[in-house]
């Protein structure tokens, strides 16, 4: 009896919790919908109009979302999938073949991890200034690519530790080349976990504000963030419904990726962050 | 056998091979530049002539310039706040949907605006926090006071909202992680314990906090490492501003290089957060990995 009381008391509290939690995706969702020509400010809770896909239209074509949108999606799919490629490599050359000193070779790279992007904006701006990479795509890709190694090559190591040495064994005593070894039976086998490390960073480039601040400026470069920020600093220029549009537009990726992926997900946090 | 033993040592040859993209990668994208600003910041440069030696003026500069001593306060804010608001949350949220039938539903509000971008966080809540925005509207109809007041126009305060909204977006994460940590809580000692009559907050207080101990260390630690580097939702809702009044060191490295171009200023500051960060992680790493052993 007292134990189906303390349940429905949890129940409510976390419904009240949760319903304060949303309200802020309320008021983005309802003010990003309303027309553009006679907003009124005043009134932000009530819903008014439905105009959301013009609105989205006009974000697009303000911050120039065509090009950034191309642009991200590049990034966010290219940077992490090489990431991955590396990390798994490295995972196992320490791990399979035992690189010597790996341990060592293990922690430069995770070392990685721990520099504040603060830490190298400054030179990576000088540096790609002076070699062309500034306002690059490619030059995008290789910073995030590099950004992503370490955490993927943590968490390959980490996976690859666990899988029994006699699969190695068997492989070299059936022949295979190191390369196939790992083409064909280590990466398969760590699906998962490539696919843990893909989504989280994928989300990470996604989201990213500073690289691209400081490291491009061009609309076909330049990442959806910086874009938006752009959107927004202009408050006179975009109406604020616009400017809620385009936040919501470039949530939404994140968002279903995140919602598809929830368990998943999860589980490559705990993955990474044991 | 012999021979798989003779391909293995060749493996041994092989694995620089495969070891030498990331390797490569991170010194020359992560290690030379780090080392690179760590000689900047000893330096005075604008970026465009050579580097000249300073010694520690720019460290000095950062400790008496009342605008960086300001930010750097407000980085010790932003680490005390997000310590404390989004990990209670966290916890909170955590134990009331462990074990709760629908508990994975019930999390999902507040897992939702994780996946939101800092800049997203930013652009909603700074609609929200705007005078006489939804905030204050909502004020405004029940009556309370501060309906009309300006939550971001004046220090401390427009950081401790910005800290609100960082809130908003951090707390599910956390309750994923302890939840996490729930479930590597044996159940039987908790079933003992519930026989003997704990309950609720007792129960909680003396069997299951104990245990969440090394999930909390690395909760707290990824905060404070994530708050040090606060940057996105402040250059969305404020820019620092107005004045410098919600800078973060972060943001005051961004604007000394790349606004003001004193590249040698933003280097330190930098470093500095390198090294506090550093010092966190290593802080945090070794109850890990202390953990890690007892077990």
């Amino acid at each position: 009896m007292k134990n189906t009381s303390s349940g429905s008391v949890r129940t409510v509290l976390l419904a009240v919790l949760g319903l304060i939690w949303l309200l802020p995706v309320y008021l983005l969702v309802v003010n990003a919908a309303k027309p553009v020509d006679g907003y009124n400010a005043a009134t932000v809770w009530k819903p008014d109009g439905f105009s959301l896909f013009a609105n989205f239209a006009d974000a697009w074509d303000k911050a120039a979302l065509g090009g950034t949108v191309l642009a991200t999606t590049l990034y966010s799919v290219v940077a992490p999938v090489l990431a991955v490629l590396i990390g798994a490599a490295a995972g196992y050359a320490i791990v399979v073949l035992r690189l010597r000193r790996g341990f060592l070779w293990f922690v430069f790279i995770f070392g990685g991890t721990i520099f504040p992007l603060q830490m190298v904006l400054m030179p990576l701006f000088s540096g790609y200034a002076s070699s062309g990479l500034y306002d690059t795509r490619l030059g995008m890709v290789v910073v995030y690519t590099a950004i992503s190694v370490p955490f993927s090559a943590f968490v390959m190591r980490n996976f690859f530790t666990g899988i029994a040495r006699s699969v190695f064994e068997a492989a070299i005593v059936d022949g295979g080349s190191l390369f196939r070894i790992f083409r064909s039976i280590y990466l398969p086998m760590a699906g998962s976990a490539l696919a843990a490390i893909f989504i989280l960073q994928a989300t990470f480039v996604w989201n990213d504000l500073l690289l691209g601040l400081t490291l491009s400026q061009s609309d076909s470069v330049r990442p959806i963030m910086p874009a938006l920020t752009g959107l927004q600093s202009t408050y006179g220029g975009a109406a604020l419904p616009t400017v809620l549009a385009g936040g919501l537009l470039v949530s939404l990726p994140t968002v279903v990726l995140f919602l598809a992926a929830q368990r998943f997900f999860s589980r490559g946090l705990a993955l990474g962050q044991f | 056998m012999s021979s798989a033993v003779r391909d293995a040592r060749t493996g041994g040859r092989a694995a620089p091979l495969f070891g030498l993209p990331a390797v490569g990668v991170v010194a020359l994208l992560l290690y030379v530049p780090f080392l690179w600003t760590t000689y900047v910041s000893f330096t005075d440069y604008d970026g465009l002539e050579s580097p000249v030696w300073s010694g520690l003026t720019n460290y000095k500069a950062m400790f008496s310039d009342p605008d960086l001593i300001g930010a750097l306060t407000n980085t010790l804010l932003w680490v005390v706040g997000m310590v404390t608001l989004p990990v209670a949350l966290g916890l909170v949220i955590a134990v009331l949907t462990y074990g709760h039938r629908w508990g994975t539903w019930l999390r999902l509000p507040f897992l939702l605006p994780y996946a939101i971008s800092g800049v997203a966080v930013g652009v909603i809540w700074g609609f929200v926090l705007q005078p006489d925005g939804a905030l204050g509207q909502a004020l405004g109809f029940f009556g309370l006071p501060g309906a009309s007041t300006g939550w971001l126009q004046a220090g401390p305060g427009n950081t401790l909202m910005m800290i609100v909204a960082v809130t908003w977006q951090a707390a599910g994460v956390n309750a994923l992680l302890f939840v996490v940590g729930l479930q590597s809580i044996p159940a039987e000692p908790l079933e003992a314990a519930r026989l003997d009559g704990a309950e609720g907050f007792r129960l909680f207080a003396h069997h299951l906090w104990p245990q969440l101990r090394p999930i909390t260390t690395v909760v707290i630690g990824l905060s404070i490492v994530g708050s040090l580097k606060t940057f996105d939702v402040v250059w969305v809702m404020t820019q620092g501003g107005p004045g410098t009044s919600s800078e973060t060191l972060a943001l005051s490295m961004y604007k000394e290089t790349f606004v003001l171009n004193d590249y040698g200023q933003g280097a330190a500051i930098a470093l500095f957060l390198s090294l506090v960060t550093f010092a966190a992680s290593v802080l945090y790493l070794r109850y890990q990995l202390a953990d890690g052993d007892s077990r």
